[in-house]
C-alpha cells in the first residue's frame, strides 16, 4: 500500500523535468531574438530603411444614387486634400502661415490639428485641409519649391448634389465607429468611411465596393515610391430610387421657413416619391474627415435638424384619424352610410361632456358630412360603439401606430392605446372616456407622417396592403394582414366619397386641382388645451397647434398618396393642403397640360 | 537569540502554515506584462484610427477582479464540480455554433456588437480541472493506455466544437495542457515513441487531404519565406525586418517605422511582440521574457510543493497552455515557426484569452494557498 506521499512524489520528481524543458526552450527563442537584434541587427535595419514594401487597402468606388427618372443624386468626385509632412518643414511656424494664407485660414485652428496630431511620429504625413478648390491646388503646387513640405492627395469625395434637399432619404457617410467595425464581421476597416443613416446605411453592402490592395515600395518617410502589383478593388453598385427630385424640390422649398415633414407614395407600388423632414441639414458636411463647427452646430441645434420626422417623430393625427373611424364603423357594420347623430356642440359620454369643436353643433349629420365638416361628435358616438380594441385593429389594418417596414433604419413605431397598453406601460386601467378622445384622433394615439401617407395609399388602392420603400428595386414582402379585421369594399368607397367631398367643399379645398379626383382630411393638434377660443396667431409658436393634411388623388390612371405635417402651422387646411397641391400639379403636369388642352 | 533558536525549533511546515507564503512573482509578472501589454496595443493601433487602449485597459482590469474571484475559491471544491463545469463550457461552444457571433470567417463569438466572449477559451481551464480530476486517480508511477486514451476523449470533444467553428487554431492550443499533464503522470516511452510515429503518419494524410491551401502555403511559405515576398511571405518577413531593426535600444516608442507606417500585419493581437521589439530593442524582448520566465518559474514552484495530486495536474495544465502561447507566439513573430493566429498571453489584444489569463493565475495562486489544509 502506497502512501499519498509516495503518489505524490512520482508526479514532483517529473515536474522539474517539464519545467527545465519549457524554461530551455524560452532561452533558445530569447537566443534567437539576440541572434537577430544583435548579430543581423544592421542588417535588417537597413532594410527597414531602404527596401519597403507595404500593403496597402485600395477602395472600390462607392456606387452612385439616382432619382426614379434616372437623375443623378449622389457621385463621387475628386477631392484634394492637403497633408503636411511635418519631417519635410524647415520652419512648421511659417508652413502654417503659408497655408493660411492661401487657405483664407485661421492659423490657430490648423496650429489643433497639429497638436492633436502631435503624438504620432514626425514622419507620418498629417491632414491639414480637405476638398481644396482647383485654384488652391494650383497655388500649392506654385510654391512646392519653398514648400516641399505640402503634398496634394486626391481621394474619392462624396458629393450629394442636391445638398439639405435628400438629406434625409439619402443619408450620408461618416467614419466607422468601433462597435460598427466589431459588427460588420471585418468587412470594415478603421477609417472606413460607411453609411450612416438612409439609404446610404440601410443599402451600405450593396453600394460599397469590395476592398482591393495593392503592394507598394515606399520610402523611409511613407511615400509611395512604385507599385509591385495590385488586386483591383471591385466598384459597388448603382442605386435607384423611387425618389422624384422635381417633387422632393418642391417640398423641400415649401418647408424652407416651416418645420416638419412630408411624404408622397405611389398607393399602387408602395414607392416613395417624396420624403422630406424639416429642417434639413447639408450632408456633404460628414463627408470629410476632419471635424467642422458645422458638424457640432448640426448637434446642437434646438430644431434637431438630423432627425428624420418623416419616420422618427410620432404625433396625434388629430382630425384624420376620422378616416379610420368611418373605414371602421361601416366594415364593422356598426352604422350605415345614413345613420344620423345629433350634434349640440357637445354630448355626454362616459359621465363626461366632451364637446364638438363647433359650438353651435352640426345638427343632424351622417358620415360623410360628419367628415367633410369634422364633427366630432358623430366620431364620440362611433368610438363609444366600436370601443378602444376594434379602433385599435382597424388603426393597425390600416398602417398607423406601427412600423412600416421601410428600407431605412430608425423608423418609430408610434402608439396604439388599449386596455393591455395600458395595464403594462401606465400600471393603469384604460378609462372608456379615453376612447372617446381617441375617436377623433386626440389621447395617447400617435402616428408618423409617413405612416399618414401609407394610411391614404391604403384609401387610395382600395386597402391592397402595399409595403412603402425607397429603392426601386426592394425586394417585395407581403405585409401581414391583421386578424379579425376585413376593410370592406364598400365602406372604403364612401369614406372615399367623403373625403373628395372634403376637397371640393370642405377645409380640403386648397388641394383641390381641377381636372383631378382629389380626397385628404386636414387635422390640428392642439399642442395646449384651451378652454377659451384664441386665435393661433395671437398664440406663441411654440404653444400653436400641429397642422395635418392627409390626402391622395388620381387621375384614372396614375395615382398618389400625401401626407404633409407642419410643426406648429395652425390650421392644416391653411398650413399644409397648399403642398399636396403643389405636389398634385407637379407629378401631373403633364397628363394635365394634354387633358385641358393647352 | 532565545527568539531565534525558539523560532528555529518549530517544524518547517507548522511555519509556513500560519504565514501563508504567497508567491509575489505570478501576479507581479502578469500586472508587469499587462501594463507593457497595455503601452505596446496603444502604439500598435494609434496609428490606425482606433486605439483599443481604454477597451483592454477594462478588459485588464476586469480580469484583474477575476483573478481575485479565482484565487478565493477553493480548488478542491471547484474539482467536485469539474464535470459540470466542463459540460457547461461544452453546451457554451454548442451555442456559438448556433447562435453565435461570425467574425474574420469563423463563428466564435457570444455576444452583441463588439462587446462579446469567446467561450473557447473558457473551456480551456476547465477542462484542465476535469483532466486533473481524471488524471489525479491514476495509479502511479505510469498510466495506463486506457487511461491516456480517456484522458484524451475528454479532450477531443471540446476540440472538435472549436474546430467546427472553424478556429483550427483554438483546438490545437486544447493539446499542450493534455501533453504537459500526461508527461507528469508519467508515461512510458514506448508510448511516447509509438505516438509520434502515429504523429508523423497523420500529418502526412492531414496535409494531403485536411489541410487547405492557404493553410499549406503558410507552412511552405515558412519554409522558404523569400520564395513570395509580396504575398504569404510578406507577414513574416515584415515581422523578421521589425524585430531585427529594433537592435538593442530600439527606434523609441511610437517610433517604430515598421510599426507606424503599417508594414506589419495584425498589429495589436498576433504581432504585439514584434511592435514591442521594433520599438524597445533586444532589452525590450529580454525583459518581457525574463517576466515569462518569473510567472512559469513561480508557478512550477508551485506544483513542485503542493500536497495534492489534483492540484499539482491543474497547475501543470495551466501552466503548460500558458507556456506554449508564449512560446509560439514569440517564435512565430522571430521567424522560428510558422505564422498562425496565436496571440501572447497578457500583451495581446483580447478580451476573453485576457480574462482567460487571469483566471488562470488566480487558480495557481489558489492552489498554492490551501496545500496545507488537509484532505
Amino acid at each position: 500500500m502506497k502512501t499519498a506521499r509516495e503518489d505524490r512524489d512520482h508526479l514532483q520528481r517529473r515536474v522539474p523535468f517539464l519545467q527545465v524543458l519549457l524554461m530551455a526552450a524560452l532561452l533558445v527563442i530569447a537566443s534567437a531574438y539576440w541572434f537577430v537584434q544583435l548579430v543581423q541587427g544592421a542588417h535588417y535595419r537597413g532594410l527597414a530603411e531602404t527596401n519597403r514594401l507595404r500593403k496597402e487597402p485600395l477602395q472600390g468606388a462607392r456606387g452612385a444614387i439616382y432619382d426614379r427618372q434616372g437623375r443623378l443624386l449622389v457621385e463621387n468626385v475628386p477631392g484634394y486634400n492637403l497633408v503636411l509632412d511635418r519631417s519635410r518643414s524647415n520652419d512648421l511656424e511659417s508652413s502654417l502661415e503659408h497655408v493660411a494664407e492661401i487657405l483664407g485660414k485661421d492659423p490657430e485652428s490648423l496650429r489643433e490639428i497639429l497638436r492633436q496630431e502631435a503624438r504620432i511620429p514626425a514622419f507620418q504625413p498629417v491632414l491639414l485641409a480637405e476638398d481644396l478648390s482647383l485654384s488652391e491646388v494650383a497655388r500649392f503646387a506654385a510654391t512646392a519649391l519653398e514648400h516641399p513640405e505640402f503634398d496634394v492627395e486626391v481621394g474619392p469625395l462624396r458629393l450629394y448634389r442636391y445638398g439639405a434637399q435628400m438629406a434625409h432619404a439619402l443619408g450620408h457617410l461618416g467614419q466607422a465607429t468601433e462597435a460598427e467595425i466589431g459588427a460588420s464581421g471585418g468587412l470594415y476597416k478603421p477609417s472606413d468611411l460607411v453609411g450612416k443613416r438612409g439609404v446610404e446605411e440601410h443599402y451600405d453592402s450593396l453600394l460599397r465596393g469590395s476592398d482591393g490592395e495593392r503592394v507598394v515600395e515606399v520610402d523611409h518617410r511613407g511615400r509611395v515610391m512604385e507599385e509591385y502589383g495590385r488586386k483591383a478593388a471591385l466598384p459597388g453598385r448603382n442605386l435607384h430610387l423611387s425618389l422624384d427630385l422635381q417633387l422632393q424640390q418642391v417640398a423641400s422649398r415649401y418647408f424652407v421657413d416651416r418645420v416638419g415633414a412630408a411624404v408622397a407614395l405611389d398607393p399602387d407600388t408602395g414607392e416613395i416619391l417624396v420624403l422630406v423632414s424639416s429642417p434639413s441639414y447639408n450632408p456633404n458636411v460628414f463627408s470629410r474627415r476632419l471635424g467642422s463647427s458645422e458638424w457640432r452646430d448640426l448637434l446642437e441645434s434646438p430644431n434637431h435638424p438630423l432627425q428624420n420626422r418623416a419616420i422618427q417623430s410620432v404625433y396625434s393625427p388629430g382630425s384624420v384619424f376620422k378616416i379610420v373611424m368611418g373605414i371602421a364603423g361601416l366594415s364593422e357594420g356598426v352604422v350605415d352610410a345614413d345613420d344620423t347623430v345629433w350634434c349640440g356642440g357637445s354630448g355626454v359620454f362616459s359621465g363626461r361632456r366632451f364637446r364638438c369643436w363647433k359650438r353651435q353643433g352640426h345638427g343632424r349629420v351622417a358620415l360623410a358630412q360628419a367628415i367633410r365638416e369634422s364633427c366630432d361628435v358623430y366620431f364620440y358616438h362611433l368610438g363609444q360603439e366600436l370601443g378602444i380594441e376594434r379602433i385599435g385593429s382597424y388603426t393597425r389594418a390600416l398602417h398607423l401606430g406601427r412600423k412600416t417596414g421601410i428600407d431605412i433604419a430608425g423608423e418609430k413605431p408610434g402608439l396604439i392605446p388599449g386596455a393591455e397598453w395600458s395595464r403594462r406601460v401606465r400600471n393603469a386601467p384604460w378609462y372608456p372616456g379615453e376612447t372617446i378622445s381617441v375617436a377623433i384622433g386626440q389621447g395617447p394615439l400617435l402616428v408618423s407622417p409617413l405612416q399618414m401617407a401609407h394610411l391614404m395609399a391604403t384609401v387610395a388602392n382600395g386597402g391592397r396592403p402595399v409595403r412603402p420603400h425607397l429603392a426601386l428595386d426592394a425586394e417585395r414582402v407581403a405585409e401581414p394582414s391583421e386578424p379579425g379585421v376585413s376593410l370592406s369594399p364598400a365602406a372604403m368607397e364612401a369614406v372615399r366619397r367623403a373625403l373628395v367631398e372634403v376637397v371640393e367643399s370642405g377645409t380640403g379645398s386648397a388641394a383641390a386641382v381641377e381636372g383631378l379626383e382629389v380626397g385628404g382630411k386636414t387635422g390640428t393638434v392642439q399642442v395646449v388645451r384651451q378652454d377659451t377660443w384664441i386665435d393661433n396667431k395671437d398664440l406663441p409658436y411654440d404653444l400653436r397647434d400641429h397642422a395635418w393634411f392627409a390626402a391622395y388623388s388620381t387621375d384614372g390612371d396614375r395615382s398618389l398618396a400625401v401626407a404633409v405635417f407642419v410643426e406648429h402651422g395652425g390650421a392644416g387646411s391653411k398650413a399644409a393642403a397648399p403642398l399636396a397641391k403643389q405636389l398634385f400639379e407637379a407629378y401631373y403636369a403633364e397628363s394635365l397640360r394634354s387633358r385641358l388642352g393647352t | 537569540m532565545r527568539s531565534l533558536s525558539a523560532r528555529g525549533s518549530v517544524p518547517e511546515d507548522l511555519r509556513r502554515r500560519r504565514v501563508p507564503q504567497v508567491l509575489w512573482g505570478l501576479p507581479a509578472a502578469a500586472v508587469l506584462l499587462s501594463v507593457i501589454g497595455l503601452a505596446t496595443v496603444h502604439s500598435a493601433s494609434i496609428e490606425s484610427g482606433v486605439d483599443y487602449l481604454p477597451r483592454q485597459a477594462l478588459w485588464v482590469g476586469i480580469g484583474f477582479v477575476l483573478m481575485l474571484v479565482a484565487f478565493a475559491v477553493d480548488t478542491h471544491d471547484l474539482t467536485k464540480f469539474a464535470p459540470a463545469i466542463y459540460l457547461a463550457g461544452l453546451v457554451s461552444l454548442v451555442a456559438v455554433l448556433l447562435v453565435g457571433q461570425e467574425a474574420g470567417g469563423a463563428r466564435s463569438w457570444l455576444g452583441t456588437g463588439s462587446w462579446r466572449l469567446q467561450p473557447s477559451e473558457f473551456v480551456r481551464p476547465a477542462t484542465a480541472l476535469l483532466l486533473a480530476r481524471y488524471l489525479a486517480t491514476s495509479d502511479p508511477p505510469y498510466l495506463g493506455l486506457g487511461q491516456i486514451f480517456r484522458a484524451g476523449a475528454l479532450l477531443v470533444v471540446p476540440m472538435v466544437l472549436v474546430a467546427a467553428q472553424p478556429d483550427l487554431g483554438g483546438a490545437v492550443m486544447f493539446f499542450p495542457m493534455y501533453l504537459g499533464m500526461i508527461v507528469v503522470s508519467g508515461v512510458r516511452l514506448r508510448y511516447v515513441v509509438a505516438a509520434g510515429l502515429i504523429a508523423l503518419v497523420l500529418g502526412g494524410l492531414a496535409w494531403n487531404f485536411v489541410l487547405l491551401d492557404y493553410q499549406q502555403q503558410r507552412v511552405m511559405t515558412f519554409l522558404s519565406p523569400e520564395s513570395d515576398p509580396l504575398g504569404a511571405g510578406y507577414q513574416l518577413r515584415q515581422s523578421k525586418i521589425a524585430v531585427g531593426s529594433g537592435e538593442l535600444t530600439g527606434k523609441g516608442y511610437l517610433q517604430g517605422t515598421q510599426s507606424q507606417l503599417r508594414f506589419l500585419p495584425a498589429r495589436h493581437t498576433d504581432f504585439v511582440f514584434a511592435v514591442l521589439a521594433e520599438e524597445w530593442g533586444f532589452l525590450g524582448v529580454a525583459t518581457v521574457l525574463a517576466l515569462y520566465a518569473l510567472y512559469l518559474g513561480n508557478g512550477f514552484r508551485v506544483a513542485r510543493r503542493a500536497r495534492d495530486r489534483v492540484g499539482i495536474l491543474l497547475v501543470v495544465g495551466l501552466l503548460s497552455t500558458f507556456a506554449f502561447y508564449v512560446l509560439y507566439n514569440t517564435a512565430m513573430v522571430v521567424g522560428l515557426l510558422p505564422i498562425t493566429g496565436i496571440p501572447l498571453p497578457f500583451l495581446s489584444y483580447g478580451g476573453s484569452f485576457t480574462l482567460a489569463n487571469f483566471v488562470a493565475t488566480g487558480l495557481v495562486l489558489g492552489v498554492d494557498l490551501r496545500r496545507h489544509v488537509n484532505r
